[in-house]
């Protein structure tokens, strides 16, 4: 037997890891060998030393400080947390007013520049809405001027009566529209159509 | 509250209920305070990372499946912890890695031994710390976790996101290390 296998095998028996043949095993190679019944009481003897090692003791008060330090942790990352989600759900609803406007801003554009076509049954599409606004637009700036002046007096006014009083940087940049996934658009869209019901 | 189920505490604490999480880290904050000490020998460092696990774990609870236990579940999160505040405060120069002699042993004033014996097994004692401490992180991590908390390769490795091979191995490395070290201070034996 391989006194380096041993070895290893030594370290799994003091762990209680060791099946039973390869620990008969272990016991029959011993018998033998003195220098792995050498390394063996050595390694009980390192293992009786450390398991006797005495931890510090901390007193009652340590933990008492403990739990009311982490108790006030925890109390503060909920507080956090809270409002968090509240700035989220204003966002949400910035988001939501926005594109509602924007839509109105469409429907608006729509009745006063367009020439009156067959009535189509109407079937609500965000998606579809900021295309055709899109596809209105063309390269026509005038019209692209007039459009935003548009949703950016809408959005303004909506800002005005809600607590939120900061004007969203996206205002900045009026392509961020264009730049929309379908993801966000399917949540405008969602967003808008709650709105619709309420 | 002391008499829910773990199961049923975690599932409060994720609804935020910060009594409920409080109760469960009551359950558990010795076990991970103490190994967090024998990894960092510093008390402070082990409270601060224990609190800062104990943070952790809270904030991303909702993610906790309970396909573990929360013990295991903490204790994985606590030692990751400690383990990169190791390696980092490792990089850091010029600071000097704090070793706070927090262990003496039990037998050292034990009566039956005479004075030569403790003064054998003070002197052992205390290098046999010292080669603990001086064990690469990992063996180290394996050897607290194991020798120091009790628990089997398996449980060592689902905390250290290793095999239970890697475990055992380092376990025999860690030993053959110490012995080599120690070789001078273990007698016959």
């Amino acid at each position: 037997m391989n006194c380096t296998k041993i070895e290893k095998w030594l370290s799994d028996r003091i762990d209680g890891e060791l099946s039973e043949r390869k620990t008969r095993a272990i016991e029959a190679h011993l018998e033998k060998c003195a220098s792995c019944r050498s390394y063996a009481a050595s390694l009980e003897k390192i293992h009786d030393e450390a398991t006797s090692l005495e931890r510090v003791e901390v007193s009652p008060a340590f933990w008492e400080g403990f739990a009311s330090r982490l108790k006030a942790n925890l109390e503060s990352s909920r507080e956090e947390r809270r409002e968090k989600r509240a700035l989220v759900l204003s966002w949400n609803w910035v988001w939501s007013g926005a594109a509602l406007l924007a839509v109105v801003a469409v429907g608006l554009y729509l009745l006063l520049f367009q020439s009156p076509q067959p009535q189509e049954m109407y079937v609500f599409s965000l998606e579809n809405s900021l295309a055709s606004i899109y596809q209105e637009i063309g390269d026509d700036s005038e019209l692209e001027e007039l459009f935003n002046s548009i949703l950016v007096e809408s959005i303004d006014e909506y800002l005005e009566d809600s607590e939120w009083k900061e004007r969203p940087d996206f205002l900045e940049n009026l392509l961020l529209w264009e730049g929309l996934t379908e993801e966000e658009i399917e949540f405008l869209e969602s967003e808008i159509k709650k709105d619709i019901k309420s | 509250m002391e008499d829910c189920s773990d199961g049923h505490l975690v599932e409060q604490a994720k609804q935020g209920d910060v009594e409920a999480f409080a109760e469960l880290a009551r359950r558990c904050q010795e076990k991970v305070y103490y190994t967090l000490l024998a990894l960092t020998k510093n008390q402070q460092d082990a409270s601060d990372l224990a609190q800062e696990a104990f943070m952790q774990a809270f904030k991303s609870l909702k993610s906790f499946k309970q396909r573990s236990s929360f013990y295991t579940w903490i204790y994985r999160i606590a030692v990751n912890l400690t383990l990169n505040f190791l390696k980092r405060r490792k990089r850091e120069e010029g600071r000097e890695v704090l070793n706070e002699s927090h262990s003496v042993n039990k037998e050292s004033e034990d009566p039956s031994f005479s004075p030569d014996e403790r003064s054998l097994k003070k002197e052992l004692s205390e290098k046999l710390q010292e080669a603990i401490d001086s064990l690469p992180l990992p063996y180290r991590a394996s050897f607290t976790l194991v020798v120091f908390q009790g628990m089997t390769h398996g449980q060592a490795a689902r905390i250290l996101g290793c095999s239970e091979n890697t475990v055992s191995w380092r376990m025999h490395k860690a030993r053959k290390m110490l012995q080599a070290r120690l070789k001078p201070y273990l007698g016959g034996g």
